[in-house]
């Protein structure tokens, strides 16, 4: 089927497609490979040409524990925030596909609205509520702050998948006498499984990301964006663009021991 | 169906599992130091101060570990600290200006004036403004540097640098950069009308008016407005060949790393910043914060300050012009720190140099109005 | 209905609260510097009356709108071959590779289109081996939408792609086989199908351009400035948060207003066909 299609599509449009979508990966990673390059680098600030070449800024990074706190305190924020916020996402945008209720608008407004307020004063705002409950500058400060942030988007991708299922599939499980958890088990979860993992990646993601929240309420417990932030607002160096290039290779080899995991999960789930 | 999916995810758990410990053994292994555990403090300040090359050797000593939290600009800071709770911050490094503010509110604990040397100091530094309450001090004064005209030496000559006026010079056209934020630009821009006494922030509406409308007049020449990182970038890369409102403290840096620029105290006058510490409010290590004031008022802290690593600063107190000009002659004499002959006190001393200051007869709100309008024209 | 609660709960705890704060923020006064509760309008008034407060925000809307007409138009092709040309290998390690980005801070990204963008930067040193240039690039709008480019267009392509990926593919192969030219498919049959996702994906490309104040900074120079801009400017003057509320809270309405407009029309039922 999709052989016929590819056939009756002309040579040159398929080039063409293939040359645009390397563009637009090599915009996307144009600047994390500049980056890269000019974290060897000799000077200080960035011009062309280069300076000489030198590992100085990996070793002032490598020296300083606080990175390597950050980082583990990073993931760790961005694991747990995209558990939760994915979990609360999927819960409310099952909620919306499945019910209707007095107050729905006004639920959907709070599970969406927060990416509308603007980070920095979002910041102080959420500052102001933890330090008064007494849960400010913690760890668990920046997670909490985190799921507000991240899960409208997980409900966003699960709703997105939840609209294209047909809703008497569920129907049908009900009436073969399944219950409401057995229906979501076999046949709700299942057919969200993509959505599910790229909530949890998209959140995951933008928690790691974010510094402007995390600036305020994280207190002494940097994470990496704030430590760049604070590197970028008041000294400026390379240590910028080592410490973003050695978080961007573990990352990536975490994604691409990720990716093996589940292709021979995936490998051994079909051979069974 | 249940049975094999329950069994991949265990096997698919254990693969993580065994992933995180990986990623997380370094954390781990940071966290067990073989030695007792350092005391911690935490300090509150502009990028650089909690860094190695300004605390290793306190550090080491004292068996302390700083643990910053870096901030950009003072109502940052005081936000912060207002929603923090007492006690946070053990140290805090601040702005002249903003001490009367961090004391009013009640963040910083007030010390005795006994434990430092305040007969070392340069006279014109003892009796800082602001910082003392009557007889009580609150905050003590480690650096300081001047704002005027920094400037692309390839572009621009000593001699035009030395006049606010060059900034509007044809050749400069989409070539001045501001480094954003109102105060020291409207202050030197002040300075450049003739508002010199008493300060160019005590104007009255005649020439705030006037003020307006020269700043205005500039607006065709302004390639843009930065923060600090890109006050940098923007003058080494030649995106921007002029500046007022900075100093050394940006032209230093630069310096260092080959740029060709440089900074002066034009004709018509400068300001001054100033970076004072304090402690603060409810520190549980009220002892080890008044060692660590000491030890940066001390020569071998002065030494390091006067040469930190982020930004460069110029020092109160005599014995550190002693030390620098032992320990580092050449930076001392390109900071005008020298012995003997015309140093950086002449400035101050000829009247040309005022501490940077909020507006006297207008609301901060007002300057700070005017510049949004300046920034949208 | 219990799945309402997780999220109900949350949101009520910790995020209602700062919402409460920064509308309650927003008349209060600051004197000497310190912010004092009380109930007054003058911050509504002096934030409303002031004609840089209403040229930032036009200016920021339209940035936004641009920002979110092109991530849109500029992601769809790259959607489409990953969605419709691409092995499901291929595509995964395209979705892969497309939120990998996320993990290098977007202030470094940020940061480094300085050295492509700059008047002696990567960019226009190609240009000059080819006698073109030097172009201003940086400190420019060219720049702001570099920089919004370099924050959407990686989440935009997912979101794209996500729905792409669940449009029928026996649609689409049908209206082929009805001699419906692909052009013609693209835009009569898959644009229709995939509708809701396209839509959500625009809305977030727009909320995040609006928000954002690195890319307006960093790489557009702050002239004229955003209102994202203008709240940080704002909070300079003295404490003056409670009218940076002003500013955040008209900026969180019409971002609402925005959002609704976008997901009703997203969400709404199609009545051909």
């Amino acid at each position: 089927m999709s052989d016929r299609s590819r056939a009756s599509d002309s040579a040159i449009s398929t080039w063409f497609l293939r040359l645009y979508v390397l563009v637009v990966f090599a915009f996307v990673f144009a600047p994390i490979i500049a980056s890269f390059v000019f974290s060897f680098n000799s000077d200080r600030f960035p011009t062309i040409p280069l300076g000489s070449f030198t590992t100085k800024w990996y070793e002032t990074i490598f020296a300083d524990t606080d990175v390597w706190d950050a980082f583990a305190r990073s993931l760790t924020v961005a694991a747990i925030t995209a558990v939760i916020s994915t979990t609360i996402g999927f819960c409310t945008a099952y909620t919306d596909f499945r019910y209707r209720f007095r107050g729905k608008g006004f639920y959907l407004g709070l599970a969406l609205l927060p990416p509308t307020v603007p980070l920095v004063i979002m910041g102080l705002a959420m500052l102001a509520l933890l330090s008064r409950i007494n849960m400010s500058g913690q760890v668990y400060s920046i997670v909490i702050s985190h799921v507000v942030l991240c899960s409208p988007f997980a409900m966003a991708i699960c709703r997105l998948r939840l609209s294209q299922m047909d809703p008497s599939l569920e129907a049908a499980a009900w009436n073969l006498g399944a219950s409401q958890w057995q229906a979501m088990k076999t046949v709700i979860i299942p057919f969200c499984k993509p959505a599910i993992i790229a909530a949890l990646c998209l959140t995951a993601a933008v928690s790691f990301d974010e510094f402007a929240v995390a600036w305020f309420v994280s207190g002494l417990n940097k994470t990496i964006p704030v430590m760049i932030l604070e590197i970028l607002q008041g000294n400026v160096d390379p240590q910028i663009n080592a410490i973003g290039s050695f978080v961007f290779a573990i990352s990536i080899s975490l994604v691409v021991v990720a990716q093996i995991l589940v292709m021979t999960r995936d490998d051994k789930g079909r051979k069974s | 169906m249940t049975h094999k999916t329950k069994s991949n995810r265990r096997e698919f758990l254990k693969k993580t599992g065994a992933l995180s410990a990986l990623v997380a053994a370094p954390y781990i292994a940071t966290g067990r130091k073989a030695h007792a555990a350092p005391v911690e403090l935490n300090m509150l300040a502009w990028y650089g101060h909690a860094e190695p090359d300004i605390v290793e050797e306190f550090e080491a000593k004292n068996n302390v570990k700083f643990k910053p939290k870096y901030y950009a600009g003072g109502d940052n800071m005081l936000a912060l600290i207002s929603q923090s709770p007492p006690g946070t911050y053990d140290v805090i490094l601040s702005d002249g200006e903003f001490v009367q503010q961090l004391n009013a509110a009640g963040y910083i604990e007030e010390m005795d004036a006994a434990d430092y040397n305040f007969d070392d100091y340069f006279p014109e530094f003892q009796k800082f403004p602001g910082h003392w309450d009557g007889d009580k001090l609150f905050s003590v004064m480690i650096r300081f540097g001047y704002l005027g005209v920094s400037f692309n030496t390839d572009l621009v000559s000593h001699k035009e640098a030395m006049n606010y006026d060059v900034l509007w010079d044809k050749k400069l056209t989409g070539k001045v950069g501001h480094f954003d934020w109102h105060l020291p630009n409207l202050g030197c821009l002040s300075l450049r009308d003739g508002n010199n006494k008493p300060s160019p922030f005590d104007i009255g509406d005649d020439q705030w008016k006037k003020l307006q409308e020269s700043t205005m007049s500039l607006k065709p020449q302004v390639a843009g407005y930065f923060d600090y990182g890109g006050t940098f970038s923007s003058l080494k890369n030649g995106d921007v060949q002029a500046m007022c409102g900075i100093g050394d403290w940006i032209t230093g840096v630069l310096l260092k790393d080959g740029a060709k620029v440089d900074s002066v105290v034009p004709e018509q006058g400068g300001l001054q910043w100033t970076e004072s510490l304090s402690i603060g409010k409810g520190t549980k290590h009220r002892e080890l914060v008044k060692s660590f004031i000491q030890y940066m008022t001390s020569p071998a802290g002065q030494v390091r300050s006067a040469q930190m690593a982020a930004y460069p600063g110029m020092l109160p107190m005599k014995s550190g012009w002693k030390a620098l000009n032992e320990a580092a002659p050449a930076e001392a004499k390109r900071q005008r720190m020298v012995l003997s002959g015309p140093n950086c006190l002449d400035d101050i001393r000829e009247g040309r140099i005022h501490y940077r200051d909020i507006p006297k007869q207008q609301s901060l709100e007002d300057w700070n109005d005017f510049w949004s309008e300046y920034k949208n024209a | 209905m219990s799945f309402a609660l997780p999220g109900l709960l949350w949101q009520l705890l910790f995020f209602v609260f700062p919402m409460m704060f920064l509308i309650a923020l927003s008349f209060w006064l600051v004197k000497n510097y310190r912010m004092v509760p009380g109930f007054e309008s003058v911050n509504w008034v002096k934030m409303y009356t002031r004609g840089y407060f209403w040229d930032a925000y036009f200016y920021t809307l339209m940035l936004a709108a641009i920002s979110t007409v092109v991530t849109s138009i500029l992601a769809f092709p790259c959607a489409y071959a990953l969605a419709f040309k691409a092995s499901p290998t291929v595509r995964r390690w395209a979705m892969f590779l497309l939120i990998i980005p996320f993990f290098t801070s977007y202030l470094v990204r940020a940061y480094s289109w300085q050295i492509f963008l700059g008047n002696e930067g990567i960019f226009n040193g190609l240009f000059s081996v080819f006698g073109f240039g030097p172009y201003k690039m940086l400190h420019t709008m060219f720049g702001t939408m570099v920089g919004y480019l370099t924050l959407c267009l990686p989440l935009v392509v997912v979101l794209q792609l996500l729905s792409l990926a669940n449009v029928d593919k026996n649609l689409v192969e049908a209206a082929w086989n009805l001699g419906c030219g692909r052009v013609r498919t693209i835009f009569q049959v898959i644009v229709p199908l995939a509708k809701v996702g396209l839509v959500v994906a625009a809305t977030f490309c727009f909320i995040l351009s609006f928000g954002d104040f690195v890319s307006p900074y960093y790489l557009g120079g702050s002239k004229p400035p955003t209102l994202s801009i203008l709240i940080i400017d704002t909070t300079k003057s003295g404490q003056q948060w409670p009218r940076a509320a002003v500013v955040a809270i008209t900026m969180i309405v019409t971002l609402m207003i925005v959002a609704f407009s976008a997901v009703t029309y997203a969400y709404a039922r199609r009545t051909r066909q």
